[in-house]
């Protein structure tokens, strides 16, 4: 069994930074933010909005498409990771920590370049980057982004990244069967949701 | 006094199995009270997030946890939380336990591990004893084993195969991925006897369990087909049949109430809305899991038994142990060979069914002579591409790898090479540095103090791996294969542990009897994998399935 993403005390850490260091988004704009309309599937990437907008941004540069090979986008990454902060198992900490990030790097990116993140060049979105790595809480946030984007190359298409299995095709890599249906992800087996009719309560975003 | 039922058993897996199905069969009521949820065949994908990336079998951490202690440079012991470390100690906390999840590699135990002290004598710092049995009390369970849970196999003569009652197991062995050709043939180089490979996996249907699918993804994973031998696909469904069992999942025991004459009349849990129950029974059946067995009766104190069911003479929660042992890798490059090779190196589903006893004891006078060993198994990477990606996360210099670099290195670990790996397991000597006891801090989502677990080992179980270790990178070498590494430690396979309640016939120095009573216990027996006072140095499940069969057979002389 693989281990958590981030562990608890590790968390309050990275939050005690956070709010030290790391501006604080206001409670309007956290609101608004997690009212986003959900999207259906060809519209993840259209009318996006800050976080997410950015966040979109930096998937992209970390996990970049080529000519023989998807990036973020192509995989759906962004579907991918807001479905998974929606999980019912997903600490609110965590999805507070991930939007949190991104006005730190706006911030860093403005004052280093007088320019948000996304309109930066190739170059200066890498050198903001590395230079996040550099402390601890930023290594953290991108640790998490790192592996949501992992997760989103190689899990089942039904969690809504590895669009169109581009993910395991690229790998050349051959799944199992049987593969889980929309009533079979994890959250809603087992100890996620041990009563069969609980299963039925949460919805993921469509994925075709 | 009249009881709510005959038995009542804590817990489904391997060692409440045999017990379950064979007292249900005989007529006597049986209600099973297991903590997890009761999932079935339906409910089981190949899908990585449930299976290995998220709690999904097993409690989340922060509701239901261990403390696990470890050793210092100074020899002092520092405690973490499991909460906090992220070290997962659970292993399938579901309807038949997590032997829903086991890769199903069965081997029996020799009659030499029986006696273990006699054969080899003592080891200083180990706490080496004999069993009260021998192989010849189990035998007839082991065969009785491959019939009932369904052991594919085929029987090679070699200097260490342990006796047989029958010739051959009850089914051949499933398909083989065509690398095991290559590992027979490298063995037969270096004069070594490759084996086939047990496994408690289905080559061909039994009653209404179809056999194997080979989908390629099977530890860890719940079988989909009913082949994989787990406690719930090969003996529970058949016991609800009988219509003498009841199966009630999510329910969590947290103490067994003892009466003044030290018998234990009630069980009382907690149900799936967290309310507090009880049940009577004739006979208490634990087997929970070995480190949740010593903490259930560590916290089951009674007029007497101050300290807990069977430790008076403070044995409870002792000499528990793991596997001890390591792992390596070798690269077999697609490059190097031609196209048809590649190709079938590619085969996903099949298994490598390959192994080596030829070490299961061995002399060498850097061991002082007579040395007991252990075995080599060999297997592929495991498919899951999430985990198998991970690795790719982080650079030499340690910091994050993304971007093109990423891309690249993905690249090659997923399309550059087939990685045979091996598997060594060894004994896990008994020591005083490995042990439960309750955790005074912390407590589980009920209020129950959660086992602590403290992880020594000794420093000869390291000796003994890394011999088996370097044997087995010699088979790699002489396939071909190219960067070769192993690693062997004392960290501890969580999915792999047994003891703490050791059988013998001292009570004080045993928890339980011969039979797997609790010595001064007139109706609790202990069946899961607590029993074994030394482990053998083979997967624990074979053992714990016979053995609970054997203890069966006991209890329904006297019911």
């Amino acid at each position: 069994m693989s281990k958590p993403i981030i562990n608890r005390r590790q968390f309050i850490q990275i939050i005690a930074l956070a709010s030290t260091s790391w501006p604080l988004i206001s409670q309007a704009e956290k609101t608004s933010h997690l009212q986003t309309p959900r999207k259906s599937s060809d519209l993840v990437y259209k009318n996006l909005k800050d976080p997410w907008l950015s966040i979109a941004e930096v998937q992209e540069h970390l996990f970049p498409a080529d000519d023989t090979s998807p990036g973020a986008k192509d995989i759906y990454a962004l579907r991918f990771l807001r479905n998974m902060l929606d999980a019912p198992d997903t600490e609110s900490e965590e999805k507070e920590f991930i939007i949190k990030g991104v006005g730190w790097l706006n911030d860093l990116s403005i004052k280093n370049y007088k320019q948000s993140f996304m309109k930066l060049s190739s170059k200066d979105k890498e050198s903001v980057l590395r230079k996040i790595e550099t402390s601890r809480a930023g290594s953290r946030w991108l640790n998490l982004m790192m592996t949501y984007l992992i997760e989103a190359l190689l899990s089942d298409p039904i969690y809504g990244g590895n669009k169109d299995q581009k993910g395991w095709q690229w790998l050349e890599h051959i799944p199992g069967f049987p593969t889980p249906t929309s009533e079979q992800v994890y959250f809603k087996l087992g100890n996620q949701s041990n009563d069969l009719s609980q299963r039925r309560s949460q919805t993921l975003r469509a994925t075709s | 006094m009249s009881r709510d039922y005959d038995i009542c058993v804590i817990g489904s897996g391997a060692g409440a199995g045999p017990v379950i199905s064979e007292l249900s069969k005989q007529g006597k009521s049986v209600l099973v009270l297991e903590k997890g949820p009761w999932l079935t065949e339906e409910d089981f994908t190949k899908d990585e997030m449930a299976c290995c990336r998220r709690s999904t079998y097993t409690p989340k951490l922060e509701d239901e946890q261990h403390v696990l202690e470890e050793e210092n440079n100074d020899g002092s012991w520092s405690s973490e939380p499991t909460s906090e470390s992220g070290w997962d100690f659970w292993n399938g906390n579901v309807v038949g336990g997590s032997s829903n999840f086991m890769s199903g590699y069965f081997y029996r135990i020799k009659p030499k591990d029986f006696r273990l002290l006699s054969e080899f004598g003592p080891i200083k710092g180990a706490n080496i004893v004999d069993w009260p049995i021998s192989y010849d009390d189990m035998e007839p369970y082991f065969t009785k084993a491959e019939t009932e849970i369904g052991i594919s196999g085929k029987i090679v003569a070699h200097k260490h195969q342990e006796p047989r009652s029958t010739k051959d197991f009850p089914y051949p062995p499933t398909s083989e991925h065509p690398i095991v050709n290559n590992i027979d043939r490298a063995c037969a180089e270096l004069n070594l006897t490759s084996l086939p490979t047990p496994r408690a996996i289905l080559s061909t249907p039994k009653e209404k369990r179809n056999s194997c699918e080979y989908s390629g993804y099977c530890g860890s994973y719940g079988c989909h087909s009913g082949a994989k031998g787990s406690a719930r696909a090969a003996l529970l469904d058949d016991a609800v049949a009988t219509g003498h069992c009841e199966i009630r999942p999510n329910s969590k025991v947290y103490k067994l109430k003892s009466n003044s004459k030290g018998q234990v009349v009630e069980a009382l849990y907690y149900d799936r809305d967290n309310k507090a129950q009880s049940v009577t029974a004739k006979i208490f059946v634990v087997a929970c899991h070995a480190i949740e067995t010593s903490r259930l009766l560590l916290a089951s104190d009674g007029p007497k038994h101050p300290d807990g069911l069977g430790n008076n003479y403070s044995q409870l929660g002792k000499n528990l142990l793991f596997s001890a042992g390591g792992s390596g890798t070798g690269e077999f490059h697609y490059s190097e060979m031609d196209k048809l090779t590649a190709s079938a190196m590619k085969t996903r589903g099949p298994f490598v069914n390959r192994g080596l006893q030829d070490w299961y004891y061995f002399n060498d006078k850097e061991f002082g002579g007579k040395t007991k060993g252990g075995i080599i198994d060999f297997l592929l990477r495991h498919p899951n591409p999430i985990s198998k990606a991970m690795d790719s996360k982080w650079n030499d210099d340690g910091n994050l790898n993304w971007g093109h670099n990423l891309k690249r290195d993905l690249k090659t670990v997923f399309t550059a090479s087939q990685d045979l790996r091996f598997e060594v397991f060894n004994d896990w000597l008994p020591t005083d540095n490995c042990f439960v006891s309750l955790d005074s801090n912390i407590k589980d989502k009920w209020g129950s103090a959660v086992a602590k677990v403290r992880l020594g080992y000794h420093e000869h179980d390291l000796k003994v791996g890394e011999y088996l270790s370097a044997k087995a990178e010699n088979v790699l070498r002489q396939m071909g294969a190219k960067n070769i590494r192993s690693s062997v430690s004392g960290s501890p396979p969580a999915n792999l542990v047994a003891g703490g309640c050791r059988f013998g016939s001292d009570i004080k120095t045993s928890v339980l009897d011969a039979d797997c009573k609790v010595h001064d216990v007139d109706n609790l027996y202990v069946t899961d994998g607590s029993f074994m006072p030394t482990g053998g140095s083979v997967p624990y499940t074979w053992t714990i399935y016979a053995n609970a069969f054997r203890v069966a057979d006991i209890i329904k002389k006297r019911v």
